[in-house]
């Protein structure tokens, strides 16, 4: 099932144009990764998919509610780890499954001990993982992520890599990651999608096989990155 | 040990002033002696009299200032969030801000007569113009990110203003109010000086007018201790679980 469907889309802010003719559609249950070069509209393309703009030109199509992550400070600093990822769960949920829901997130992001601090007294790995226990908590099927974790240390970042893969495999999403990274594009995603200088649009899109996340050594990594450094004229 | 440190100073100006006095190194009647500012004291307090002034200003700065905060917190948040209101608005703001308190005296009697209201009009136009300001520059810059999220949780105007625009501003509105109270505090005592016959204000002119220089020491000496007492219970506000993020970095 397509989830979101992007046909001829175009975005300008005033008279710059930042996205032009822009094609996407991303399947049910996929993990879709986005690189180019920095300045090239990734952000506004997660923005577009999240419904926070709307495109100036064509069409986009979404099944269902998103909830996006942020590269660092989308949490609300007067809110404990509990309670923004309270603030996640599905309006309606009944107050006795709430507690458990929570506790649920809490173990998975493995944050029990630091359920009762707030966002500032974490590292930045503890406060992408709140983020990301609060946006997994809304069981909402699509899951943007906006260079998540680029604000991070390397090991960090490559410990939040292999914590998203597996948490993703328990509870499956549709994902548009947004990165400037390339090791990470092709380590996570199913298919990374390179996009050009503005006004991007796709430049090239590369297919990988399966199992996130792909070690550097596995089959049709290192050939993967080696496209996409060649797409960005960056080897 | 460490928290007497901060009396150090007080007491090291305190022994100049009695050993020039000793010495008779002050001309007559320029600076009251400290025995004659403690005796002032004792009267004072004996009488009642230090009591209810005192009681009269922070009455009238409660009043002022409660009544600012009200009405200027909304304004501000109006201003911060709506360019069209931000465009209207600021220009007035900024030019009844430029205007010294104390010069809307003349008409705070003429409109409000004698006794409290008029001092409460002096203080409420003291504070409540730079708590607009104050309040509309924090929510002016709220990060946008917030907002963002807010949408997808799918929050409505309502819940964003306040449980998102408002939670956000409160360690610059703590700051701020902070410093507004201590705008009050002195003007209360200005504002005494001229329309009403009880307060501290009151007491330091009307020692004045007695050639009681011992008197106006003693309202010296209450009306600064109440502004440090007045500022530490504000500063307390810091100290709330839920605002601290604003405070640690």
């Amino acid at each position: 099932m397509t989830m979101l469907a992007l046909k001829n889309v175009g975005f300008d802010y005033g008279k710059v144009t930042v996205i032009d003719k822009l094609d996407l559609e991303v399947q049910k249950g996929e993990l879709v990764c986005c690189v180019g070069p920095s300045g090239c509209g990734k952000s506004t393309l997660l923005a577009l998919l999240g419904g926070h703009l709307q495109p100036t030109r064509g069409t986009l199509e979404r099944k269902g509610a998103s909830r996006t992550i942020y590269q660092d400070g989308g949490l609300y600093p007067w809110l404990t780890v509990r309670e923004n990822i309270a603030l996640g769960l599905p309006k309606g949920t009944s107050a006795s499954t709430r507690k458990e829901k929570i506790d649920d997130w809490l173990a998975i992001t493995t944050l029990r001990d630091f359920a009762d601090h707030y966002p500032h007294q974490l590292s930045g790995g503890m406060r992408q993982r709140v983020e990301l226990g609060r946006a997994l908590a809304a069981e909402t099927d699509i899951l943007l992520l906006d260079e998540p974790f680029s604000a991070l240390d390397y090991q960090t970042r490559t410990r939040m890599r292999r914590e998203l893969a597996a948490t993703l495999e328990a509870r499956p999403r549709t994902v548009v990651f947004v990165t400037h990274d390339i090791e990470e594009a092709v380590q996570l995603g199913d298919r990374v999608v390179v996009l050009g200088a503005r006004p991007s649009n796709v430049r090239r899109v590369l297919y990988l096989p399966p199992g996130r996340p792909r070690p550097p050594a596995a089959p049709g990594v290192a050939e993967a990155e080696q496209a996409i450094m060649d797409e960005l004229g960056l080897s | 040990m460490r928290r007497l440190w901060p009396t150090v100073p007080g007491l090291i100006l305190l022994g100049i002033w009695w050993g020039l006095s000793a010495a008779h190194a002050f001309p007559t009647g320029t600076v009251p002696p400290p025995d004659d500012v403690v005796r002032g004291f004792g009267s004072e307090i004996q009488s009642g009299r230090l009591l209810d002034d005192t009681i009269s200003s922070l009455y009238r700065v409660a009043w002022g200032f409660v009544l600012a905060v009200w009405l200027a917190v909304p304004l501000g948040l109006l201003i911060g969030r709506s360019t069209l209101a931000r465009e209207a608005l600021l220009p007035s703001i900024n030019f009844f801000r430029s205007i010294s308190p104390i010069a809307w005296i003349p008409f705070a009697i003429v409109w409000f007569g004698v006794g409290d209201p008029p001092a409460i009009f002096i203080i409420f136009m003291a504070t409540f113009f730079q708590i607009v300001l104050a309040t509309s520059a924090a929510a002016a810059t709220v990060p946008k990110v917030y907002y963002r999220v807010a949408e997808d949780l799918g929050m409505s105007e309502r819940d964003m203003l306040f449980r998102v625009t408002l939670p956000a501003i409160v360690p610059q509105l703590i700051t701020a109010l902070r410093v507004a109270i201590g705008v009050a505090w002195v003007v209360v005592v200005a504002a005494e000086m001229i329309a009403v016959n009880s307060g501290l204000g009151y007491l330091v002119v009307d020692a004045r007018n007695g050639l009681r220089m011992d008197l106006v020491v003693v309202g010296m000496t209450t009306i600064g201790a109440i502004g440090i007492g007045l500022d530490i219970l504000f500063a307390r506000l810091t100290h709330v679980a839920s605002v601290r993020w604003g405070f640690d970095r």
